[in-house]
């Protein structure tokens, strides 16, 4: 299944947008960089529309109490409920457990317009 | 949401509905509407931290669509909520924030909080959607007002229960003993709620994921203090709805209760039963927010609680640890799974019809 669903400039970098992959809920992430993803639109955990969450960065893991590292600001897309946060830019897996992830699909272009795609 | 959904009752024992202060206004008299009109007063929040959820406190996507605070608005959460999820019904245990009876001091602008809270309350929402319930507010700090506030709106026929914070005060204390007597006489179970500050003496911890996974504690303090002074046995139709601290501590406290009852009950000889009977007959908890297990652990818990009556739905709409009712709890069995969702609740509360209508408005 292959489908456009929007034009890049209608998807500023660091926003998401929801949108539709046939019958299949998606959202449609753009990077601070740049790059798209698209992931089903739907929290693995209790199932919230992950296109009605943020996009935001995360604390690093650190060894020290009382340390914070903020990093990959815009390439953490948060679960609206639990807040439950997945990385964009590796496969949609859950920072807290990466073997969950969110369903990917392809995203490619032909000109302006953004194809998303099931993966073969 | 495009998932499919089983249908099935839900009665939501959980619901927050929101106001704002200046939509109190026309329910307060003066000098109060005054005080906070010339001062833009607004009680202090306690909380040291914030909530880390996506958009703090609130589901990020029950943001009412106009901008105001989520839970705001009743159109929305029929759609959002009741509508969508197809509740029968629900149960609203919103509040001043934090509740008129945590305030400290200023009792009598408590009061006044309180009666408007519950006169905007019901003309708001209970008089607009069938399905919907509502708690009294009180301010229970000055029982003989928070008795004088449920002989006024308690006998309302959707008016089911009691709301107390789960806060710095035991709430089983004799002290407060004319409030049990006020709402067992109108037929109002005792819900308890936690509020701010919610740890004993109001204290918190360093960090808020350790506040949000010590919340048993806190209810169990409660439920202790309504068992061992003899609340259920001096009123025995009252009931417990401890909401918001799930369920799956209630095993192992109902075992520690009766073990500490049988070797210590001198100091409490107004206590005739075991606590844990007690807490079959008399208290039920609510699911939210949800200790994630599978059938065979949830299956457990049960046969360790020796009862399937005791535990309840809720969703907690619109805040950011709401549970699904579709996505919340393993498939457990249809008799059980009716128990949870609905009837668990409708036992409860006997004010709630055996079969409620659809929305009037």
């Amino acid at each position: 299944m292959k489908e456009v669903v929007c034009k890049k400039e209608e998807l500023s970098p660091g926003n998401i947008m929801s949108t539709n992959l046939g019958p299949i809920p998606i959202v449609l992430c753009r990077t601070p960089d740049g790059e798209f993803y698209a992931f089903t639109d739907k929290c693995v955990h209790q199932g919230a529309a992950m296109s009605e969450g943020v996009v935001c960065g995360a604390p690093a893991p650190t060894d020290t109490p009382g340390e914070y590292h903020y990093v990959k600001e815009g390439e953490i897309l948060r679960c609206p409920w639990h807040g439950i946060e997945y990385d964009i830019k590796n496969e949609g897996r859950m920072l807290v457990d990466p073997n969950r992830k969110l369903g990917n699909f392809n995203v490619s272009f032909e000109g302006d317009d953004v194809i998303v795609s099931t993966r073969k | 949401m495009a998932e499919s959904k089983k249908k099935r009752p839900i009665i939501d024992m959980d619901i927050h509905e929101r106001v704002t202060y200046d939509e109190l206004l026309p329910y307060l008299d003066n000098p109060w509407q005054r005080y906070i009109k010339d001062t833009n007063w607004v009680q202090e929040k306690h909380l040291p931290y914030p909530i880390l959820g996506a958009a703090g406190l609130d589901r990020a996507d029950a943001k009412v669509p106009d901008g105001r605070p989520a839970g705001n608005d009743l159109s929305f959460m029929q759609q959002q909520l009741l509508d969508d999820v197809g509740h029968e019904a629900g149960i609203l245990t919103g509040a001043g924030d934090p509740s008129p009876s945590s305030m400290n001091g200023w009792y009598e602008m408590a009061v006044a909080l309180a009666t408007a809270y519950n006169d905007w309350q019901i003309e708001n929402w209970l008089e607009k959607d069938d399905r919907l319930y509502g708690s009294v507010h009180i301010a229970a700090q000055d029982p003989a007002s928070a008795v004088r506030e449920i002989e006024r709106v308690g006998s309302h026929p959707k008016m089911v229960q009691v709301l107390l914070p789960i806060d710095d005060r035991p709430w089983g204390d004799p002290y407060y003993h004319p409030i049990f007597e006020a709402a067992e006489r109108h037929n109002l179970m005792i819900g308890m709620h936690h509020q701010e500050p919610p740890n004993y003496y109001g204290k918190f911890p360093r960090y808020f994921v350790e506040w949000h996974s010590v919340m048993p504690n806190t209810h169990m303090i409660q439920i202790s203090s309504m068992i061992f002074n003899g609340v259920f046995e001096k009123y025995p139709n009252l009931k417990l709805a401890m909401i918001e601290a799930g369920f799956t501590y209630i095993p192992a406290f109902m075992k520690k209760m009766d073990q500490q009852y049988k070797v210590l009950r001198h100091e409490v000889p107004w206590v005739k039963r075991m606590p844990s009977d007690t807490v079959k007959d008399h208290v039920r908890v609510t699911t939210q927010p949800v200790d994630e297990l599978t059938k065979d652990e949830f299956l457990k818990f049960i046969e360790l609680m020796d009862s399937d009556e005791i535990v309840c739905f809720s969703t907690d709409y619109p805040h950011w640890d709401y549970d699904s009712p579709f996505r919340a709890l393993p498939p457990l069995g249809e008799e059980l799974e009716q128990k949870i969702f609905a009837e668990n609740a409708r036992n409860l509360y006997p004010k709630l019809p055996t079969k409620v209508g659809k929305v009037t408005q």
